[in-house]
């Protein structure tokens, strides 16, 4: 097979860099003698020019960068879900219906409240006091559908907290006191397979500057929450600042039965960290 | 959320740095912007949802562009068809308002106009528009991602030979076309030689097989 008759497939791969060095040179030398050829690949040579300056695409476009961060920002919160749906599920299975049920807390105890170590103590009287109301068995004063209405009339114009989970429901609030401030302690059930537990929230009106700091602060956006061991019980707190000065909303939030990880999970899951203050 | 946080960080550096290259590769692929936009969208979400099954330290382009391709043929050929058929029923309507709308649309055409909807890029798109798909395909990788016959052959599935065949009568096309209409708008004198001279028509474009017939004359030596 001559050269000549080749001359397409190597003219192209010739143009196209593709030849190995010892083809390439026997291709060259060929070149040289043959005119024929030589028209050819300069032929070849000038319409891939021409391709290749037609081809010339535009840069993608301003607008395609940013819905390509969005599209990535929905993924990002999808896939947090997914990882925060699977951390309860592994907690659900600590949970034994029954008889069983005392045995496993106490393995629940050992294997879910070793805190991180980068958990810090509840600092402040505020947030002290939160977390241990938190734990008694306090009776609840409005149960169900009318809580939310019940708190804006007796509290405060806010709305309880909503979780974007379905298995997490408002169960009923009360009126409280923490640290000479009025607050509404809130109770949330949450179901894991067949097993239910109370999350708590307590929600502090008019809080003066610093009163529920301490704790590990974690950036969620432009907000910052604040991550405590409360005596083992992991808590998460989070200071509404969008007010006027002097009308700062304080939230705690603890669950005997979740990690503080699994804790911070589900807070950011609820609509506190996108909504605007209500009503103030 | 620290390990989403890193995987994002890691996609930003090592994918989205290629998003003109892709945008490129797709605005010649479906031949309009808003369909590119689209593409490009979707492949890059598809990448990030299989981030993982990227193999660190091979090339991340060459893997995006075969999301890219792949996400082509499969769904946008698809969406075009089904699009071709409503716009057949749409051409028809306005075939019959067309009666009515004529004389208004005829003023509205104005001589800036004509020229703007014959630029050389319309050109260019429009013989894009004549290739087949395959043959299409294989010039973009090659000549807007300058990517190599072997990377091509990976993405588009097949051998080589197949690959430089494509790319060699896609070209042929390509060629020819950009000649006829830079010639119809004067661009080019009608000197500029076509690259037929010396070519051997029903020579096959196979490198592959001109190495085998090399090696076999080399051992009969």
């Amino acid at each position: 097979m001559s050269l000549c008759q080749s001359i397409d497939t190597l003219a192209m791969a010739f143009l196209d860099d593709e030849l190995v060095a010892e083809e390439r040179r026997e291709l060259e030398l060929h070149l040289l003698s043959c005119e024929s050829c030589r028209q050819h690949v300069e032929g070849e040579r000038a319409d891939l020019s021409l391709i290749r300056k037609a081809l010339v695409a535009p840069p993608a476009p301003g607008a395609l960068r940013v819905s390509i961060q969005r599209a990535l920002d929905a993924e990002d919160l999808d896939a947090a879900r997914a990882v925060r749906r699977r951390s309860i599920t592994f907690v659900g299975r600590w949970l034994l219906p029954g008889a069983a049920t005392l045995a496993a807390a106490a393995a629940i105890a050992v294997f879910a409240f070793v805190p991180p170590p980068e958990v810090a103590p509840a600092t402040t009287t505020v947030a002290r006091e939160a977390v241990r109301q938190q734990g008694l068995s306090l009776p609840l004063e409005v149960q169900g559908a009318s809580t939310a209405p019940w708190l804006r009339q007796h509290f405060a114009p806010i709305s309880p907290p909503v979780f974007t989970e379905p298995n997490v429901e408002l169960l009923g609030a009360r009126l409280t006191a923490i640290a000479g401030h009025d607050a509404a302690l809130l109770k949330y059930g949450v179901a894991v397979g067949n097993n239910r537990f109370t999350l708590s929230a307590v929600v502090i009106d008019s809080l003066r500057e610093g009163e529920l700091e301490g704790g590990q602060p974690i950036k969620i956006g432009d907000r910052t929450l604040h991550v405590h061991d409360a005596d083992g019980v992991p808590a998460v707190t989070y200071v509404d600042e969008s007010g006027p000065p002097g009308s700062r909303i304080g939230y705690t939030f603890a669950c005997q039965r979740l990690s503080a990880h699994e804790l911070i999970e589900l807070v950011v899951s609820s609509d506190l960290i996108t909504r605007v203050q209500q009503g103030r | 959320m620290l390990a989403v946080r890193e995987k994002r960080a890691e996609f930003e550096r090592q994918a989205l740095v290629h998003t003109d290259a892709l945008f490129g590769a797709a605005y010649r692929l479906t031949r309009n912007a808003r369909d590119a936009e689209d593409l490009v969208q979707d492949s890059l979400l598809r990448a990030y949802r299989f981030w993982d099954s990227f193999e660190q330290d091979s090339n991340c382009k060459a893997w995006l562009l075969r999301i890219v391709t792949n996400t082509f043929i499969n769904e946008y050929q698809r969406k075009k068809r089904s699009r071709e058929v409503l716009d057949a029923a749409t051409a028809e309507q306005d075939a019959v308002d067309g009666v009515l709308m004529h004389a208004d649309a005829s003023a509205r055409q104005t001589p800036e106009r004509a020229l703007l909807d014959r630029s050389v890029s319309d050109d260019v798109q429009r013989a894009l528009d004549a290739l087949p798909d395959d043959f299409r395909t294989a010039v973009v990788l090659c000549d807007v991602q300058g990517l190599s016959y072997k990377e091509i052959a990976e993405i588009m599935q097949t051998p080589v030979g197949t690959v430089m065949s494509r790319l060699f009568r896609g070209r042929k096309l390509l060629a020819t076309a950009l000649r006829e209409f830079a010639l119809a708008e004067g661009y080019v004198r009608n000197d500029a030689a076509p690259a037929e001279a010396g070519a051997t028509k029903d020579a096959p474009i196979d490198l592959e097989q001109y190495r085998a017939a090399r090696a076999a004359k080399e051992g009969s030596r």
